[in-house]
């Protein structure tokens, strides 16, 4: 009985790396191979030249340039601006800072599909269509409201002695919030830097509506061209996917062992009213 | 604790920016576009009032109900086939494909939690394994999947056509024909199982959920299973008593989280429609996407699809929020129940 929990947790961990595994198998094949019926699960000539020849095919690269420039900038952005909501939400009294929680909460239920032709219109009225402008100017207005609860939650969670000792010495807001509270709150700093990140890098819709030059698209555009156009070669998209994945999971990989502790946050405080 | 309030304002300032312009504006704007059209979408000029007639155009129906010309069932809910057939298939799909998906991803990752809270050996990197999924996610891995479901050169039923084989002198047994006649799915080409492919996917990636559970399964007390231990309560009756009304308040957070999130599901419809499937996989955003950004760009009946679907948003969430004063037990409210 005592080995059960270990055959699940051993078929769930299969059940994630299958796909992961077929990939790399399948952009190893040489195109025949792919076209095989019944598929081999194994391969015996890796053909790594496969891997030059997607990169090559379409701009890979560039879109790789433009997803890596949409998805930073966005990132610095929402850190910034989050974290200052956050920081005034949990940490400063002001008039109407409960209704502003609110809203912000609120703001994470109200589905893109009411703001996809507002938006676009103001951003076509303000001539930003065809720019990074409407993929990035957000990110730096508010960050997310997932990404604000989740510092709102981290600031509450520090003990705020830190902060009174730093007021009672004369240190100003700002300060506080720059020199003691960003410092001691370096997990959900690391956590919302990857989720808008991740966020950014995989957006498909934003990109669509707002570009239209190709020498500017995303790798997720750019993985949709390939897939409309390489039908048949199924090994080139299979690596330029893989291509399209490993900073996403450099950048986790760098971050894991701040998420857990950044995201217990959501956890710990979401059931309690007031506090 | 006494700052300043024009601290606070320049603090949020950037958030109270954001959300005039980019969240409370547009949902006036659309509010009003949803009764108007443009004249000229093109030049986006002349706007022209017309009422409710995008609602009533949404929700019209062209003919009664009739079963046997193979009407969806659906239909007989509006009162017959609805005037615009692909809105109300779009929703259909968006609805089933998040009722069977929701679930089933909760379930899974409130499962993988509690497994990984059982402090086995090497959970940090199985923990790790599980969360990447939903990292990774977006266009590269919904490419990965559709190919993983191709029904002649995929995985998927190569495996399925080797179990098939495995257990064909088992079967045997109980029928003649053994497995020669179990199905290998055409998964996305074909109707009906165009949604099970999807909602699979959607489980591969439940890392995000699963963390969220798992945070919350740390900050249960250790002493309240000490305690249960020693009454000798089964582990069945430590989750029921001492874990589940721990993490109520998560699992309502995850479940409008998740719903409100599979709802609006694009890119996988995007990316894997095909023809076969006969619009199974037309996903409300996907078709609302097309009313608005593809010619005639009809932004004023694409804002009132809009906000017809906030409204079924409506209806699904708040009944399960209003249900949470049932089930979900927050901390703090027992001491205010019992003074």
């Amino acid at each position: 009985m005592r080995g059960v929990p270990y055959i699940i947790l051993v078929s769930l961990c299969a059940f994630i790396l299958v796909p992961l595994i077929w990939a790399v198998v399948s952009s190893l094949k040489p195109l025949e191979e792919v076209y095989a019926f019944p598929p081999k699960f194994s391969m015996h000539d890796p053909q790594w030249s496969n891997y030059r020849e997607a990169w090559t095919r379409l701009p890979v690269g560039r879109f790789m340039i433009n997803s890596l420039f949409i998805a930073g900038v966005s990132m610095v952005g929402a850190v910034w601006s989050a974290s200052m909501a956050g920081y005034a939400l949990a940490r400063l009294r002001f008039r109407g800072r409960r209704l502003c929680f609110w809203l912000i909460v609120g703001s994470m239920l109200v589905p893109a599909q009411v703001l996809l032709v507002p938006r676009f219109l103001l951003f076509d009225l303000l001539g930003w269509v065809n720019t990074y402008k409407p993929l990035i100017v957000p990110a730096w207005l508010g960050g997310g409201a997932f990404n604000i609860f989740l510092f709102r939650q981290f600031f509450l969670s520090i003990p705020s002695e830190l902060g009174d000792a730093a007021e009672l010495d004369g240190a100003s807001a700002w300060q506080t919030y720059r020199h003691i509270y960003i410092p001691a709150a370096r997990p959900a700093v690391v956590t919302a830097a990857l989720l808008s990140f991740v966020y950014h890098w995989q957006d498909f819709l934003d990109p669509l509506i707002y570009l239209s030059d190709f020498m500017t698209y995303p790798i997720s555009l750019g993985l949709r061209m390939y897939q409309s156009m390489a039908g048949t070669w199924a090994n080139l998209l299979m690596a330029t996917s893989l291509i399209a994945l490993l900073p996403v999971a450099i950048v986790f990989l760098l971050c894991d062992r701040y998420i857990m502790r950044g995201l217990g946050v959501i956890g710990e405080t979401t059931g309690t009213r007031r506090r | 604790m006494n700052r300043r309030s024009s601290g606070a304002r320049l603090f949020l300032l950037p958030w109270i920016v954001g959300f005039a312009a980019l969240t409370a504006l547009p949902v006036l704007v659309s509010l009003a576009l949803s009764f108007t059209q443009f004249k000229d979408p093109l030049s986006m000029n002349r706007l022209q009032w017309v009422g409710l007639s995008h609602y009533r155009q949404a929700v019209e129906t062209a003919r009664p109900y009739s079963p046997d010309r193979g009407d969806p069932w659906y239909w007989n809910l509006l009162g017959g086939k609805p005037e615009d057939v692909h809105f109300h298939q779009s929703l259909y799909n968006s609805i089933t494909f998040s009722i069977f998906a929701v679930p089933l991803g909760l379930a899974v990752s409130l499962m993988t939690a509690l497994l990984l809270n059982q402090r086995l050996r090497g959970t940090s990197v199985a923990r790790t394994l599980i969360y990447i999924p939903h990292v990774l996610g977006g266009a590269a891995t919904i490419v990965i999947w559709s190919w993983l479901f191709n029904p002649e050169f995929g995985w998927i039923n190569e495996g399925l056509r080797c179990l098939y084989r495995f257990a064909d002198p088992i079967v045997r047994l109980f029928r003649e024909q053994g497995t020669a006649d179990f199905p290998t799915p055409a998964w996305l080409y074909s109707p009906v199982w165009c949604k099970p492919a999807v909602v699979i996917m959607h489980v591969w990636a439940i890392g995000g959920s699963m963390l969220i559970f798992l945070a919350a399964l740390h900050r249960v007390p250790r002493a309240l299973y000490d305690a249960a231990r020693l009454d000798g309560s089964s582990a069945w009756r430590q989750f029921l008593h001492v874990t589940w009304p721990h993490i109520t308040p998560v699992v309502l957070f995850n479940l409008v989280i998740s719903l409100v999130f599979t709802m609006q599901s694009f890119t996988e419809s995007y990316f894997l429609e095909t023809r076969q499937q006969k619009d199974g996989l037309l996903f409300f955003a996907l078709y609302l996407y097309r009313v608005a950004f593809e010619p005639p760009y009809r932004f004023g009946y694409a804002s009132a699809l809009a906000w017809i679907f906030v409204l079924v948003l409506i209806v699904l969430i708040v009944p399960i929020l209003l249900s949470g004063r049932l089930w979900v037990y927050y901390a703090g409210s027992e001491r205010t129940s019992k003074g």
